[in-house]
């Protein structure tokens, strides 16, 4: 309990600063919302303009963008992005931090097991993302009930929402393992760019071919909004293929660790 | 009662590092010195019984537990301090080590305000803001403030001025005379001889000799260099228990062990300039232990 407390603690700042950005964008982006639904036909005239496989790499979808929903699922994506990052940060810290701060030392010499050691960080780390998506969420349905025009789902809206922290989770899990295997890492922050912005491209580059198959390589493609809004649920597959990827990084994560030499620095 | 066991310990990393085969015993009470050269292996034993790495082969137990299968409940009653301290920045020295003493279930409070007192150290100082030798009396609290049955200290007096030093050395002798043992890890020769009962010498990865302080005090190896007014002849001070023996234009070294009235008898039969009797460095000890061993 001490550790995981002090791990939210050593958060919180960080915590504090990505939820505020996160809350700016979207903010940002849905006012955009009624000035784009007042011009909606001459938007939809230059969103024709692109070729259709960039229109759906970027999500634009011509018959939801113009509904709240619809619009909300396009600026989805780039919160996701970020959100996706602060995981990812948060993941690779785990174990990176004590070894760049040279604190492995005190932390492992205390009368605890690593894997005690591991799970206080890893609830840490969520609990500091639970944090954030629901701040994030509140300041989002206070957004989306201003233009609360059109059929507006609330379910829906969560459902889309939370499709962000799962896409956390799975960037968690990826930094965790990946901390655990190249220990002495000198930047998180390059780390975290170079792996999310990867799976980023990935996921835009083979949504252009809409092969489903190929959607399982990237994370950020596991939540198609366009299915969410239609069918008000998730794709079991790609839910389930979320779920194992996490367990099995987080699973391997602990197994490393335990049995890993933390050597001097 | 041994508190540490420590059986054909093996461990390579690198081409060089590592350890290979050590074994020696710590009893109960004694202040136990660890001494060699940097690099000799001192800190991969400490870290294998602290179980942040494992050993390749062979075993060591502490307070007669396997180290790596009970760790956490044998370091309930270990104190550690590094030779390098570094802890979270943004902390100040009070809230560090009260985190340090949650991991304990007793209260430490009492205990960790007398200890910086001793080691005079400002509580509400942020750890950042702190020099090394002050952050090094950070950790010596925070390694001691639970009041461990076993201290394990891997090379802990640099940075400490010597008044400090003495300090630390005094509150060793206190928790000793508790009833803490000691393993006191350390490359300079003097302080292990001021402090120690026991101690193990280690050379590249390898236990030397595991001795009484007070027969190696005994056997002292002086170092005497002599300085002549005519050359000497080169077999002038070739008698039993001179090592190393050097004769370089009016000037003659060597290290000595025995009996040092037959080498004063020696020098007062040669008119002499100058002459130095020092303690022998570590380097020149474990020179003479290669000798022996071939």
């Amino acid at each position: 309990m001490n550790i995981f407390l002090h791990e939210l603690k050593a958060y919180r700042k960080s915590t504090m600063i990505w939820t505020f950005s996160l809350v700016i964008m979207m903010v940002l982006f849905m006012s955009l919302y009624s000035s784009i639904h007042a011009d909606a036909e001459a938007f939809l005239k230059v969103l024709k303009n692109y070729p259709e496989a960039i229109r759906n790499a970027l999500g634009f979808n011509e018959k939801n963008f113009l509904t709240v929903v619809g619009f909300y699922s396009f600026l989805l994506s780039f919160v996701t992005l970020c959100a996706s990052l602060q995981a990812m940060n948060l993941g690779t810290s785990i174990v990176s931090k004590e070894v760049r701060e040279k604190t492995a030392d005190f932390l492992l010499t205390k009368p605890v097991t690593r894997s005690q050691i591991l799970t206080a960080k890893l609830m840490g780390a969520v609990v500091s993302l639970v944090i954030t998506n629901m701040i994030y969420f509140a300041a989002a349905s206070f957004m989306a009930f201003q233009f609360k025009a059109d059929d507006f789902s609330m379910k829906i809206f969560f459902l889309l929402s939370l499709t962000v922290f799962f896409v956390q989770l799975i960037f968690l899990a990826l930094g965790m393992i990946i901390s655990v295997i190249f220990q002495t890492i000198k930047s998180v922050l390059t780390v975290s760019l170079a792996v999310v912005f990867a799976f980023y491209f990935v996921g835009m580059f083979f949504d252009t071919s809409g092969e489903k198959v190929k959607r399982y390589f990237s994370p950020f493609k596991y939540f198609d909004t366009a299915y969410i809004i239609k069918h008000s649920s998730y794709e079991p597959s790609f839910l389930i293929a979320g779920a194992a990827i996490t367990i099995l990084a987080i699973a391997a994560s602990y197994f490393i660790y335990a049995k890993r030499d933390i050597h001097a620095v | 009662m041994d508190v540490i066991e420590i059986k054909n310990l093996t461990k390579t990393y690198g081409k060089a590092r590592g350890i290979s085969n050590i074994s020696f015993n710590v009893e109960e009470g004694e202040i136990f010195g660890f001494i060699g050269p940097n690099g000799a292996g001192k800190s991969t034993t400490i870290r294998i019984l602290l179980s942040l790495i494992y050993p390749d082969s062979g075993s060591a137990a502490i307070f007669g537990k396997d180290c790596i299968q009970f760790a956490p409940e044998i370091k309930k009653n270990i104190g550690y301090l590094p030779s390098e301290v570094f802890y979270y920045d943004n902390m100040k020295v009070k809230e560090l080590l009260n985190y340090s003493a949650s991991f304990y279930k007793k209260d430490c409070n009492k205990r960790m305000k007398e200890l910086a007192d001793i080691m005079d150290l400002d509580l509400n100082k942020k750890i950042d803001d702190l020099s090394l030798g002050n952050k090094k009396k950070v950790g010596i609290v925070q390694g001691l403030l639970h009041e461990p049955k076993l201290i394990i200290l891997d090379e802990p007096t640099s940075g400490l001025d010597p008044l400090m030093q003495q300090n630390f050395f005094e509150l060793l002798k206190e928790e000793n005379k508790k009833g803490a043992t000691i393993l006191f890890s350390s490359h300079i020769l003097s302080e292990v001889q001021r402090l120690c009962n026991r101690v193990a010498i280690i050379k590249e990865g390898k236990i030397v000799t595991v001795e009484k302080i007070s027969n190696l005090t005994e056997n002292t190896y002086k170092k005497f260099k002599v300085e002549t007014k005519a050359p000497l002849d080169a077999t002038y001070f070739q008698i039993s228990g001179v090592h190393n023996l050097e004769v370089k234009g009016n000037v003659t070294s060597f290290i000595f062990k025995g009996n040092i009235n037959d080498v004063m008898k020696k020098i007062a039969g040669v008119e002499i300039m100058n002459l130095w009797i020092e303690e022998p460095d570590l380097e020149e000890i474990f020179m003479h232990y290669y000798e022996k061993e071939a």
